[in-house]
């Protein structure tokens, strides 16, 4: 009887120290638990992107610890994951990753959402993550542009495109749209643009009419969609520095019906003229031998001399002559200039011939002979 | 002024006037050589029109000079030689076969005289052609090695309005003219060679009338008689 109440009393004691001990032991081991990485993607958050956090927990105790719920909270920083509500144990010396949805609804700034653990029996581990919102885009400008733009000619723009960020984009890509222009390349890809730097594009736009072309610079921060525009005017007129060119000595000198034109064309613009080809236009008519003058090419400041035959049809003091080239890339170009022409005399422009007026020189002639022969021969 | 005179209206009376007295050549080569430089001067501008004919041929480059020459230089001794040596060793030779008698140079001299309204003719024409030249529309030759082509280049030139007009005008003052100095020829051949009229009327008809019909022959055909008379 002695002894069973001995027992008795044993197991009334483990009965009260035996969870105690348990409580302790759970606790010590969840003090093994830390954090061993943060990971943020995008790593710098704009206003208004998604990214992800994922936190990495070690176990370096020599026991397993349980985990009754992870979740992750912030006043300002919405959460849009599930927290990790499912009791789970965490092994001796293993590792666990724990991944949450965030939005960045926010103003520029940083903030602290917290990562909290909760284990079964033995407290919480908390964790203040830090996640940097900026509001800064990407910088797009442009670096050159031509002055004036050409119909149908091409003309290089060149934009920079910087990242002011404290993170790297990625797929950065730019293209120009706007009406009546054609642009090479249609579109440049850039890729990943590191922090702090800076990428060049240049885009060869051809525009039919003045209108305004935006430059566009699509980029992903994280796996958040961004764009960014810049927009330039076009205004089509006429080049600064296009080939210019000019007609001068003009000699012309006629010879039956034919004109013969003679002169010196020089380029007094900056760029070089191709394919330079003079001939007469509405009013004359071309004629051999020269119909029309190919020049060739000629350099600025380069001149060289020609010579165009040709009629004219009616009445004319001037005549067009015309004077074409081609620039570098192939754009015809055409200029006019009036020549005047040696005036024909009256008879000449009615398209008179003195035929009669002869014919009565010759009747007189013959009138005369005719008396003289008569009266030669009556004296003789 | 009065000599001149005489022998244009009254050529029996002018060489009356040189009954007896040696024939000097010197006035009638002056005639000749006058009427030489009036047709090498109109050769000289229808070369013009050869020169702007050839003028798209590489060859044609710079060829005004050498058509000009070959134009002119022909046409003065041309006019030498045939108007006034030919025709008087013609009048020599037709007048000697119906008895006449004399030296050549009085023949020369006469016939040289009796260019004087030829060379007036020829002026006349040449001031005609003047007006004409720039109305005439020159084909250019570009293959200068193709006789074809040179052929019916030339053709077209003749064929201009402003040419053939020219062409009729011309004949027609070298017949007129050559009628009249065919009557000065006859006083003249009857002087220096001592024949009756008839036979000098014979000895200058035959080989003028066969020049006019060689002048109109031509004007039907259509080939160009330049210069000359």
């Amino acid at each position: 009887m002695r002894s069973t109440r001995r027992v008795f009393i044993l197991l009334a004691v483990l009965v009260i120290l035996l969870p105690v001990s348990a409580v302790e032991q759970s606790q010590n081991a969840a003090a093994q638990v830390m954090v061993t990485n943060v990971t943020i993607r995008p790593q710098v958050f704009m206003v208004g992107d998604t990214g992800t956090i994922t936190v990495e927990v070690i176990n370096n105790g020599a026991q397993s610890v349980a985990i009754r719920r992870v979740t992750l909270y912030d006043e300002s920083i919405r959460v849009e994951s599930h927290s990790y509500d499912t009791t789970q144990y965490l092994g001796a010396g293993n590792r666990m990753s724990f991944t949450f949805t965030v939005r960045a609804d926010v103003p520029e700034g940083i903030y602290y959402p917290t990562f909290s653990m909760d284990f079964r029996d033995a407290g919480y581990l908390r964790y203040p993550v830090k996640l940097q919102v900026q509001d800064q885009p990407l910088s797009v400008s442009v670096l050159s542009k031509p002055d004036t733009f050409t119909r149908g000619k091409k003309d290089t723009v060149e934009i920079l495109i910087g990242n002011p960020r404290d993170n790297a984009v990625s797929g950065v890509t730019v293209y120009p749209t706007g009406d009546g222009i054609e642009a090479t390349p249609t579109r440049f890809f850039i890729g990943m643009l590191a922090p702090d730097q800076a990428q060049k594009v240049s885009f060869s736009l051809t525009p039919s009419e003045s209108t305004v072309v935006a430059f566009h610079v699509d980029y992903y921060n994280g796996m958040n969609a961004h764009t960014e525009t810049i927009s330039i005017p076009i205004d089509v007129g006429k080049s600064k520095v296009q080939a210019e060119l000019l007609v001068s000595n003009v000699v012309v000198e006629r010879s039956g019906s034919r004109y013969t034109l003679t002169g010196d064309v020089t380029n007094a613009g900056l760029e070089a003229a191709n394919a330079v080809v003079i001939t007469t236009g509405e009013g004359a008519v071309p004629a051999d031998p020269y119909r029309q003058y190919v020049v060739g090419t000629l350099q600025p400041d380069d001149f060289s001399g020609f010579e165009v035959t040709f009629t004219v049809e009616g009445e004319r003091t001037t005549v067009p002559l015309l004077i074409s080239h081609k620039d570098a890339d192939g754009n015809l170009y055409t200029a006019t200039a009036l020549v005047d022409i040696p005036a024909r005399s009256p008879a000449e422009e009615k398209g008179e011939r003195p035929f009669l007026p002869l014919v009565g020189v010759i009747i007189a002639c013959a009138a005369v002979i005719g008396t003289v022969i008569w009266h030669s021969w009556r004296k003789g | 002024m009065k000599n001149v005179l005489d022998l244009l209206i009254r050529p029996a009376r002018f060489f009356a006037a040189m009954e007896g007295k040696e024939p000097d050549l010197k006035v009638p080569a002056l005639i000749a050589i006058v009427g030489g430089i009036i047709s090498a001067i109109t050769g000289y501008a229808m070369s013009g029109l050869y020169a702007e004919m050839f003028s798209g041929t590489a060859a044609g480059e710079g060829m005004g000079m050498f058509m000009g020459l070959m134009g002119s230089i022909p046409a003065f001794f041309g006019f030498i030689l045939i108007w006034w040596v030919l025709m008087a060793g013609i009048f020599f030779v037709i007048s000697r076969i119906l008895g006449g008698s004399g030296t050549f140079s009085g023949t020369l001299a006469v016939t040289g005289y009796g260019l004087v309204p030829v060379i007036i003719g020829s002026v006349i024409s040449a001031l005609s052609l003047l007006s004409y030249l720039p109305r005439v529309t020159v084909p250019v030759i570009r293959n200068f090695e193709d006789p074809a082509v040179v052929q019916k280049a030339i053709g077209e030139l003749m064929q201009d309005p402003a040419m053939r007009e020219f062409s009729q005008v011309s004949v027609a003052l070298s017949v007129l003219f050559l009628v009249w100095s065919a009557n000065i020829w006859i006083f003249g051949v009857r002087h220096a060679r001592r024949i009756g009229t008839r036979e000098a009327a014979v000895t200058v008809l035959v080989p003028v009338g066969a020049m006019i019909v060689y002048l109109l022959v031509t004007l039907v055909g259509g080939i160009p008689f330049t210069g000359g008379s």
